[in-house]
């Protein structure tokens, strides 16, 4: 068990708050050398979602106002629901006014990809500086048609398994199975021991889309093709939904209406043994459920029969909206966010609660700070975008809000379809929405 | 009332209090838990150590006590804007007669059913060109728009209820139209009027998407906005402080309906009489 303790934390963010916020950040305001233009008289606002870990959001304002302390330029940070993000930049979208900067998810960018300000200078300036981003980075910030990043890929707030190690030992296995038959074994003899799994199977935005993706895709089964043909149909996806159904046939009852905030009730409550989620679980036991705490391990997601990792995580990228009318101070915040003096306090804080989407911030230490964390550190690494093996873009975007593929494993595993029936609806669904 | 109209009464009132009464009961429940008691618990429907915690960390570790007066800032507001224009168009709808009135009231109410969801995007565009975002005052004549259509109808459906020789006789002994409407018909139209209030008052008070959308910072925040955006981080959700919001913010609702529920019903039925 780790040694890695609250006090630590504390102490760690507290580092982290004084190096940038407090003490250290004047020597940077005195030496401070912007890479844009700054408008005189800029101001920013900017549109986030509100930190699934408190730390989260404490931290960015602390990164924020030493930059405001850098440069000047005030920043009104204005945070919502992760889920309402979508709503309130289409709107921005749609009037052409509101946020100078929204970090927004998934394909957000894509859905107005000529209303955005061209970012390529940042990211190519970060990817160079920081070894490059991660292929699922690039797919949902880079526009391929016009040759140019429209979202600055954040990072994903990724998701692992989150265990019991009392009740995996005492169902016959040392450590968590690596791949998808080793699950299934785990799983059938956690049941028998009355600790049940329990994964999301409703319309859970974040944990449902995780692990319905990572199964579909570790059988080679996708949901279009190269050329966005639907490709939902097929073998692959049979094999998956044969196999989900077996899993969810160990799963604690009730599992079909769970939503994102369900599993975590679940587990900290004692009720199942296992489930897929981002460390929020593990931050909270550490928290506020002491006895509970030492129990729990994370490990990566297991591997299917393609034989890699096949992971789904949810994803943010920042964007600029063209009616901004300080385009460069906007693009100099982000590029100061990003930079590892702010990143690292800020991965640190919400201890890696989201994985930056530049690969050279795999070094931060509070991946090593404990080996629960060290799972989360790699999410991003071999991890698809929704809608592969297509583009990003509207129908990708629509295809996920409509949870489609949620909606064929919760068909085949808790409605009665066979999973011929469930692909073939899930087919039909998607050829509506992507016209093909 | 012999044994079996008592039951014929009380079965069916007893079965809407359940209903009714139930989603408070939760919510009393959940605030009062401490959080292993909200996980785990051998009877969920009753609280074996209450504690106050998820009150004191609302109140002491959130902004609430600023949702809450943003909320009744604009709750005020909005609700005082909206029986005065509502007052004011349903008398003259009803008492000046002038051609197409009817039409008008049947008008003003089919704006109403026009759900909000339609309606934010043109009104954002309106919001932009006066430069109202991101005020909390702009809330007020925001929520005046669909408070206004449903009072002004059913202060129309009150104002037909009072007899015109009322006025008729005013009108002989030399008063004016504005003097008739303040003097001679408001003090009549109370009832009405608080009527109004109260579901104006309610409807502001825990309206969500336009308070979401069109504000900005955090200052600005409503009750409706602040607990969803601030206790409900991803997947955890902090059920404790999120219930005893939910609770404390009932509480000027149910304090108006508490004090003024026998005006409201006759403002009511004033109206459906229309």
């Amino acid at each position: 068990m780790s040694d890695f303790n609250r006090r630590e934390l504390l102490q760690m963010t507290a580092a982290g708050a004084l190096a940038v916020g407090a003490g250290a950040r004047p020597a940077l305001a005195a030496d401070y050398k912007p890479m844009f233009d700054v408008e005189k008289g800029a101001s920013l606002q900017l549109l986030r979602w509100t930190g699934f870990i408190d730390q989260d959001d404490k931290q960015w304002k602390i990164n924020t106002d030493a930059f405001t302390k850098a440069t000047g330029v005030p920043v009104t940070i204005q945070e919502v629901s992760w889920t309402e993000i979508q709503a309130k930049s289409g709107l921005a979208a749609q009037i052409g006014s509101g946020p100078d900067v929204i970090m927004g998810f998934y394909d957000d960018p894509f859905i107005y990809p000529d209303k955005l300000v061209d970012v390529s200078d940042v990211c190519e300036y970060l990817e160079k500086k920081y070894g490059g981003f991660y292929d699922v980075a690039k797919s949902y910030g880079y526009d391929t048609e016009n040759k140019r990043w429209i979202g600055l890929p954040m990072g994903g707030p990724g998701a692992a398994v989150t265990y019991r190690e009392s009740w995996l030992k005492e169902a016959g296995f040392d450590s968590f199975p690596k791949d998808f038959d080793g699950l299934l074994k785990a799983a059938r003899a956690l049941k028998k021991i009355n600790h049940p799994i329990g994964l999301a199977l409703g319309h859970a935005v974040g944990d449902g889309n995780t692990w319905c993706h990572t199964l579909l895709w570790g059988f080679g089964g996708k949901q279009v093709d190269e050329d966005n043909k639907v490709a939902i149909d097929s073998k692959e996806t049979r094999e998956a939904l044969k196999y989900a159904k077996a899993l969810y046939e160990t799963m604690i009852p009730g599992t079909a209406s769970w939503l994102d905030v369900n599993n975590n009730q679940a587990f900290l409550a004692g009720q199942i043994s296992m489930t897929i989620n981002g460390i929020s679980i593990w931050y909270t036991a550490k928290q506020k459920f002491p006895d509970m705490f030492p129990d729990i391990r994370t490990a990566p997601q297991p591997i299917g029969p393609v034989g890699h990792a096949t992971n789904f995580n949810l994803f943010s990228q920042s964007f600029i909206f063209k009616y901004s009318k300080y385009p460069n101070a906007a693009k100099e915040y982000l590029r100061f966010m990003c930079e590892r003096e702010q990143m690292d306090p800020w991965v640190t804080g919400m201890v890696g609660y989201v994985t930056p989407a530049l690969k050279g911030y795999a070094d931060l230490p509070i991946w090593t700070k404990a080996p629960e964390i060290t799972p989360y550190r790699d999410v991003l690494k071999d991890n698809h975008p929704d809608g592969f093996a297509g583009t990003p873009g509207r129908a990708a975007a629509t295809a996920l809000n409509d949870f489609v593929i949620v909606n064929m494993f919760a068909d085949a595993c808790a409605h009665g379809s066979s999973p011929e029936d469930a692909a073939k609806s899930a087919a039909a669904k998607l050829k509506s929405i992507y016209g093909s | 009332m012999d044994r079996r109209a008592g039951w014929r009464l009380w079965l069916p009132l007893g079965l809407m209090l359940l209903f009714l009464l139930l989603p408070f009961y939760w919510m009393v429940l959940t605030s009062l838990k401490d959080r292993t008691e909200l996980l785990n618990t051998p009877n969920p429907w009753w609280v074996f150590h209450p504690s106050i915690n998820s009150f004191v960390d609302l109140l002491t570790q959130t902004q609430y006590p600023r949702w809450f007066l943003n909320t009744l800032y604009v709750s005020v507001g909005a609700t005082a804007l909206s029986i005065v224009v509502s007052y004011c168009a349903a008398f003259a709808i009803v008492r000046l007669k002038f051609k197409g009135a009817r039409a008008l009231s049947t008008a003003i109410f089919f704006s109403y059913v026009v759900p909000p969801a339609i309606l934010f995007i043109p009104l954002a565009e309106v919001l932009v060109k006066l430069g109202w975002f991101n005020h909390l005052w702009a809330l007020i004549p925001i929520y005046a728009t669909f408070l206004v259509p449903f009072c002004t109808w059913l202060l129309i459906g009150f104002l037909r209820s009072i007899p015109r020789e009322l006025e008729e006789a005013a009108l002989v002994d030399g008063a004016s139209w504005p003097r008739i409407m303040i003097k001679v018909i408001l003090p009549l139209s109370v009832p009405g009027l608080i009527s109004a209030t109260i579901f104006s008052f309610t409807l502001s008070w825990n309206e969500y998407l336009y308070a979401l959308i069109y504000m900005f910072s955090s200052d600005n925040k409503t009750i409706t906005v602040g607990l969803t955006t601030e206790l409900m981080r991803g997947d955890v959700f902090q059920w404790g402080q999120l219930m005893a919001g939910s609770l404390l913010g009932t509480l000027p609702v149910v304090l108006v309906y508490f004090f003024f529920v026998e005006y409201y019903v006759a403002g009511m039925s004033g109206a459906l009489k229309d």
